[in-house]
């Protein structure tokens, strides 16, 4: 079965993965796709033929990453520059310092994850399956109380990621996967949960909620379609005591 | 169909000219500037939008996020005041050119 929500998120990694990597820019395009694709769907077309003309008319990925990378400069360009800079310095990726000894092995189980499923990034799923996939510490727990069944997790996840048939990885599956911009927003609010709940240190059950909390993302969509919400895994991680 | 070349060159002046009608966002851009034209002029869907923030950049329009109707997100552009003016130096010169070729075609019929 054809997945347009799962396609459009295949599309958007394509096309960070070619270089167009503002979220405002894919968000923007999305935008578009979206318009266009439904507005076919009223015409009569299927959604898979609607996606795969709209993605056509949008146009080539990498001519599209050179003209948007023609785009900057301008008037404001060196206050803009000056921004981001500030922008980066303070919202700096959380150091994996702070991370646990589980929650790095979450990342690293993550990290096989992903060439196992033939993708070329790190993106929230993986990471999600890469958590499910630990024995020790509160989550299991965490999981098990709100009903939840690792290996069913793993399956639900799995379905999803093998419904969608598409653009192949563009073969960059040596060395250092990348992160998926979601991925790190998701390990970004690992770390502020952990900060709120007055953690000391991120551990894999501040990772789940930041990919809760991130909510867009595969790992996200799968779990709120179980309805699950950040709301009621906050409260059940905060019954347990911490555990190394 | 137009040439590439003229694309290229037209699609500012179209956009500042669309804009200045009032708010709007690229896909209905899109949508617009193939209809007046008779199809005649059809963008490559995905190339409006570097346009678009280029000319953000240039302090010609403004942005927006926003909602639709049908509770999408749709970024809506504005023309600014210095993109009025940018409409009206563009203008000029459209205007001088079609007005040249106005008078020499027109002196061939005679």
């Amino acid at each position: 079965m054809f997945n347009l929500d799962q396609a459009i998120s295949e599309w958007r990694r394509q096309m960070l993965a070619t270089g167009v990597k503002a979220f405002d820019i894919l968000d923007e395009l999305e935008s578009h796709l979206r318009e266009n694709i439904d507005e076919q769907i009223l015409a009569g077309s299927n959604p898979q033929q609607a996606f795969e003309i709209a993605v056509r008319r949008i146009g080539n990925p990498d001519a599209l990453r050179v003209e948007f990378a023609k785009v900057g400069g301008g008037r404001w360009a060196f206050l803009r520059r000056l921004k981001t800079a500030f922008l980066r310095a303070s919202l700096q990726s959380p150091s994996l310092s702070a991370f646990t000894d589980s929650a790095r092995q979450t990342l690293e189980l993550a990290a096989m994850e992903a060439p196992r499923l033939h993708h070329d990034f790190i993106g929230t799923e993986h990471v999600l399956l890469g958590m499910l996939q630990l024995e020790n510490g509160v989550l299991p727990g965490v999981l098990k109380r709100m009903g939840l069944d690792r290996q069913d997790l793993r399956n639900q996840v799995e379905k999803w990621v093998e419904k969608w048939v598409g653009i192949p990885p563009s073969g960059r599956m040596s060395g250092r996967l990348p992160y998926t911009p979601r991925a790190r927003k998701a390990l970004f609010l690992a770390a502020r949960e952990a900060k709120a709940c007055h953690s000391p240190t991120v551990g894999p059950e501040h990772i789940f909620l930041g990919l809760l909390l991130e909510g867009d993302g595969v790992a996200g969509r799968v779990l709120k379609d179980l309805g699950l919400t950040a709301e009621t895994a906050r409260g059940e991680i905060l019954k347990e005591p911490p555990k190394p | 169909m137009l040439n590439r070349e003229l694309v290229a060159a037209s699609t500012e002046p179209l956009i500042l000219s669309l804009l200045s009608r009032g708010e709007s966002y690229g896909y209905a851009l899109i949508q617009e500037v193939k209809r007046i034209s008779g199809d005649k002029i059809e963008w490559t869907d995905g190339m409006l939008y570097p346009v678009l923030h280029r000319m953000e950049r240039e302090g010609w329009i403004a942005s927006r996020w926003g909602e639709a109707e049908n509770g999408r997100k749709r970024k809506y552009y504005s023309l600014k005041k210095d993109g009025k003016k940018a409409l009206k130096d563009q203008r000029r010169q459209w205007v001088a050119v079609s007005g040249v070729f106005k008078q020499l075609w027109e002196e061939q019929y005679v």
